[in-house]
């Protein structure tokens, strides 16, 4: 049995088709990918899930931010920062509206998957009435450890990447939910002079 | 090449060292629960906790905290040999959020050979607490608490050596929440 060849003008418009699909593949695939910038696959992830868009801050701009220090979150006494030195990424959402209309455990469930493969959930609170969330994922960045914190509240969101020494992790473990508040006040703090 | 015969010969014996390996996992694992079917219960509570604080970062608190800092110390104390500490809590508004199949998902994975219910227990919150340990040998190999109210549903689940005087301690800290729970007293003798 012979089989003929698909005339020229078939198969053109059978790869277009192929194209077409692949690129749709990618477009409405969930936006976090598990590579190497999981912070700004976030920040994606929740432009286009709340249909919001990310402040951008200088980071000397932040020094007018907050005043108060953190420090004192973390036994020990003298103050200091708890994140390692310039190791901070910080994305703001200000004045916006996080409302899914009961969604939200669907943005959890995506938010876990697409991170799944290379962080480990640590802490996660939820409130289903004001669609309130902090997220808090570790994973090891060599001696240290990578803390990722979302925090999304009704009219503001932020997200926070630092890196943490094992100690200042280990103290901040003890009180998980008041973790992802120091780490973030943190990040928006500059040290006090 | 080995002979076909040499080769099944060694198949009873691989898979007996693959059934033997399974059993150890299963044991060292065996006492962390599975909670993930309480996961859709977070769209109507009014307030989510879920903590996961596996070995690898109980051991780093183990680790690294100081045994010469009293505060770090007692905390080093608390923490060694634990190989997890688990936790859920959902609160809801009203009454009648979660069904008794909730309840029992956690319940029937705690009716197996090895947990054994903690009885005259008892805990200063409203509602039901029950203490489950589980035993492997003369040693405890993990606890889980399933407290219900009528509008709370909270488990916790650590794995490693833990009783209930070290529990006691874990509450308010690694997200333990407050249980109220009362160790049964000792009968004294008249």
């Amino acid at each position: 049995m012979r089989l003929d060849a698909p005339p020229a003008t078939s198969r053109k418009k059978t790869n277009i088709a192929a194209v077409v699909a692949i690129a749709l593949m990618f477009a409405l695939a969930p936006s976090v990918q598990a590579d190497g910038d999981d912070f700004g696959s976030v920040v994606k992830m929740i432009e286009h899930f709340y249909h919001v868009k990310h402040d951008g801050i200088p980071f000397l701009a932040r020094a007018g931010m907050k005043a108060a220090t953190t420090a004192a979150r973390l036994k020990g006494g003298t103050a200091k920062r708890i994140a390692e030195a310039g190791s901070i990424k910080l994305a703001i959402f200000q004045d916006q509206e996080f409302n899914s209309a009961g969604r939200f455990t669907k943005f959890r469930t995506s938010l876990n998957s697409a991170l799944a493969q290379s962080w480990m959930p640590f802490v996660q609170t939820l409130s289903a009435k004001d669609e309130e969330q902090t997220y808090i994922f570790l994973r090891n960045a060599g001696d240290n450890f990578h803390v990722l914190v979302i925090t999304i509240e009704q009219r503001e969101a932020t997200v926070v990447q630092v890196t943490l020494s094992p100690k200042n992790l280990a103290l901040l473990m003890q009180d998980p939910n008041g973790m992802g508040r120091a780490i973030t006040e943190d990040a928006t703090t500059t040290d006090p002079e | 090449m080995k002979p076909l015969s040499m080769r099944k010969s060694r198949l009873p014996l691989v898979a007996l060292l693959l059934i033997f390996a399974a059993t150890l996992t299963a044991k060292a694992q065996g006492a962390k629960i599975q909670l993930s079917n309480l996961d859709h219960l977070a769209a109507r509570a009014s307030q989510t906790v879920d903590v996961n604080i596996d070995e690898r970062l109980v051991q780093i608190a183990a680790k690294v905290l100081s045994s010469e800092d009293s505060d770090e110390a007692k905390i080093k104390k608390i923490v060694n040999g634990l190989k997890g500490i688990y936790v859920k809590s959902f609160e809801f508004e009203n009454t009648g959020e979660f069904t008794q199949a909730d309840v029992e998902s956690v319940r029937t994975q705690l009716r197996g050979p090895a947990w054994s219910k903690l009885v005259n227990v008892t805990s200063k919150k409203d509602g039901s607490v029950e203490v489950y340990l589980m035993m492997v040998g003369d040693q405890i190999s993990g606890l889980a608490v399933l407290s219900v109210e009528d509008k709370e549903l909270t488990v916790v689940n650590i794995v490693g050596p833990v009783d209930l005087e070290k529990l006691s301690r874990l509450e308010g800290q690694f997200g333990v929440p407050e249980l109220g729970i009362e160790a049964p007293k000792p009968k004294t003798k008249n």
